[in-house]
């Protein structure tokens, strides 16, 4: 009977959890194929009546005609969200590569090494962690002006690699420091300390490394605050910031919808071929 | 194949001393133990002949070839390490391939190596299952075939079955002395099991903090014991240790404790404190007092088939062990007498080095 109460229980949890997260997604991809005038009734339409995949064609520029003729126009917006979504996979793919090149060797080394003031450098990763992205806004902002970065994808990669690469190394420390002590046998074998990393380390760690290049992607593909201060506006927006350009247009609803839908593609594709990973991989507290 | 030196081996670890001025000759093929209990440097002596670890002094020599300076891989060595470390994301197969990594042999020499390795160890039907899909035991024999694979100078076993079974333990064990004993290479085995340490080694090298308190081969060690330390180590049940006083009078020499007075042969001038050693299977029980016989109490008796072991209590409460008979038919309470058989009797002195060996004269 207990079982039976505690089934119920985790299913009803369950079902909150998802009604919480997916509503949203779900209202937001009705929307997408929707006519502008079933958006525009009131009571909204629980599911699309007639779906059309013209919102979708818009967004990118072209017209779309419906069954019945009428001819939907390309938005306005099309070059910005074009340009957006290059420059997304562009800053997103960067931050990723160059995220794992330094975080996987940093945090194997604070896992399993030691060396003088290893705490102390320990707490700076975690200090950068704790402070909220607004706070360094502002200097970097009047750095970037100086520094000619304002306005470009190179200054926002490096924004974008401040917050994560000590994010990643701090959780990575903990999965590393859990791995198996296999050096002395790859020291036994004759491998450099580079080669035990490198050949042994990372290929043991996968599930760490996966998960590192998955929070480090989704971080930057859904970074907003710095994009909006540093490059909205400029060739080097990104697709959220482009996105939002939305709201302060003549209001087409759909075209929104259908925006906000693109950008949950990648990030569902990563969470699909790694969800096993991510699974796997148990994180734990670096500092014991 | 070669034969392995440490010389005045030394190791600190920040300040706290692992190792002390160590000094120990393993001879080619032989099978050596090293015997002590936790912490007292085994491990640390491992590393450092291995090379994992570098001497704060002292050298290592292997085939009288300075070797201190060298790396694992230089020396040869192969290692098996406490609970068969093994890495977790490779097959047994590929987890002894990585052994000849970096031995620059051709595929089929590679291959030939293998199967001969595995099949020594009848592991031919695991090779590709990974080290978590493995039981302790099978872990165990990759783990070995791993290391008799490259074919080393020396194999280096840090307690190699400390993590299997009872059971188990016994088969492996025999296992490993088999197939040293086939292939003729210098093995060093870490273990703090005594019965470990007996059955395997030719000879058994007992540390204790950072020290050899003896070396020397298992009948040595046993019966004629340097140290009061290797005396109470090795033995099961233990070594029973009276205390007493050694006493020179009228030219006469006698060990004195609280029940007992003995007369044993020793040099004048060996006077003052000294513990009186006597093995449980030379303690013998008889219902009477007579001379040379300690009142005791029955406080337990424990019966293990071929022969029981009677824990007695003498006055002063210290816990005394005997073998005896299986019919033994005392009940915990009677009143008895100890008798140490004279010959076998051992004293140590106050710093715990052993004064006769009545038993060897
Ligand atoms: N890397 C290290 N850093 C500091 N101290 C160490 C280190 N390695 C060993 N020690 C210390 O050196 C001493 C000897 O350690 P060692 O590991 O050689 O003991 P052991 O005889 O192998 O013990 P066990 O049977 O528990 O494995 C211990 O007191 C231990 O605390
Ligand atoms: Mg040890």
């Amino acid at each position: 009977m207990s079982i039976r109460l505690s089934t119920i229980w985790s299913w009803l949890a369950l079902a909150v959890v998802l009604i919480w997260t997916l509503l949203p997604l779900y209202w937001f991809l009705k929307n997408s194929l929707l006519t502008p005038d079933e958006i525009a009734r009131f009571p909204p339409p629980l599911y699309p009546l007639e779906p059309t995949p013209a919102a979708f064609f818009n967004i990118f520029g072209l017209d779309y005609e419906m069954a019945d003729g009428i001819v939907r126009r390309g938005s306005g917006q099309a070059n910005q969200i074009i340009r957006g979504l290059g420059n997304s996979l562009i800053v997103s793919a960067v931050v990723t590569v160059v995220t794992l090149f330094v975080v996987l060797p940093l945090a194997y080394v604070f896992a399993r090494l030691d060396f003088p003031h290893k705490n102390k450098l320990l707490f700076a990763i975690l200090l950068a962690v704790a402070l909220p992205p607004v706070s360094t806004l502002i200097p970097f902002y009047a750095m970037y002006v100086r520094l000619g970065l304002s306005g470009t994808l190179v200054g926002l990669i490096i924004v974008t690699l401040t917050i994560t690469i000590p994010f990643v190394t701090w959780m990575l420390i903990g999965y590393f420091r859990n791995l198996p002590q296999v050096e002395r046998l790859a020291r036994i074998d004759g491998f450099s300390r580079f080669e035990t990393f490198l050949k042994i380390i990372v290929p043991q760690g996968r599930s760490g490394v996966a998960v590192a290049a998955v929070i480090a992607f989704l971080f930057s593909w859904n970074e907003y605050t710095y994009a909006l201060m540093l490059v909205n506006g400029t060739t080097a927006n990104t697709l959220p910031t482009a996105i939002s350009g939305f709201l302060f247009q003549h209001p087409e609803p759909s075209h929104l919808a259908a925006a906000v839908a693109l950008t949950m593609v990648p990030p569902a594709l990563v969470a699909f071929f790694l969800q096993r990973h991510i699974a796997e991989m148990n994180l734990v507290d670096p500092v014991r | 194949m070669s034969r392995i030196q440490i010389d005045r081996l030394h190791k600190t670890f920040h300040r706290h001393v692992a190792v002390r001025d160590l000094d120990l000759t393993i001879e080619n093929g032989e099978l050596l133990v090293l015997l002590g209990p936790s912490g007292c440097g085994k491990t640390t002596t491992l590393n450092c002949i291995a090379g994992l670890e570098t001497p704060t002094s002292g050298r290592v020599l292997f085939d009288d070839e300075d070797v201190t300076a060298a790396s694992p891989h230089q020396r040869n060595i192969a290692m098996v390490f406490q609970s068969s470390l093994l890495y977790p994301h490779m097959t047994a197969r590929q987890n002894i391939r990585t052994s000849l990594a970096k031995q620059k042999l051709d595929r089929a020499e590679t291959d030939r190596r293998i199967s001969e390795a595995s099949s020594i160890l009848g592991i031919e039907a695991l090779l590709d299952k990974l080290p978590s899909q493995l039981s302790g035991g099978e872990r165990q024999r990759v783990a070995t075939a791993k290391a008799i694979v490259r074919q080393p100078t020396a194999f280096l076993l840090d307690e190699p079955l400390a993590a299997l079974d009872a059971a188990l333990r016994l088969t492996l064990r025999a296992e490993l002395v088999n197939l040293q004993k086939r292939l003729g290479t210098t093995m060093i085995v870490v273990t703090h099991d005594q019965v470990e340490a007996m059955t395997m080694g030719d000879r058994i090298a007992v540390m204790n903090d950072g020290r050899l308190e003896q070396i020397g081969t298992p009948d040595e060690i046993y019966n004629r014991p340097a140290t009061l330390f290797v005396a109470g180590f090795v033995g099961s049940p233990p070594m029973n240790l009276i205390e007493g006083e050694i006493v020179t009078q009228d030219g006469r020499t006698r060990f004195v404790s609280r029940d007992l007075t003995f007369e044993p042969k020793l040099a004048a001038g060996d006077a003052g404190p000294a513990t009186l050693g006597i093995r449980p299977q030379h303690l013998h029980i008889h219902a009477e007092g007579r001379n040379g016989a300690v009142p005791v109490t029955v406080f337990a008796v424990e019966h293990l088939g071929r022969e029981s072991v009677v824990i007695l209590e003498d006055g002063g409460r210290n816990k005394l062990h005997a073998l005896v008979e299986p019919g033994f038919a005392g009940r915990v309470g009677d009143r008895l007498h100890a008798a140490p058989d004279p010959t076998h009797c051992l004293l140590f002195d106050r710093a715990g080095s052993v004064l006769s060996h009545a038993a060897a004269e």
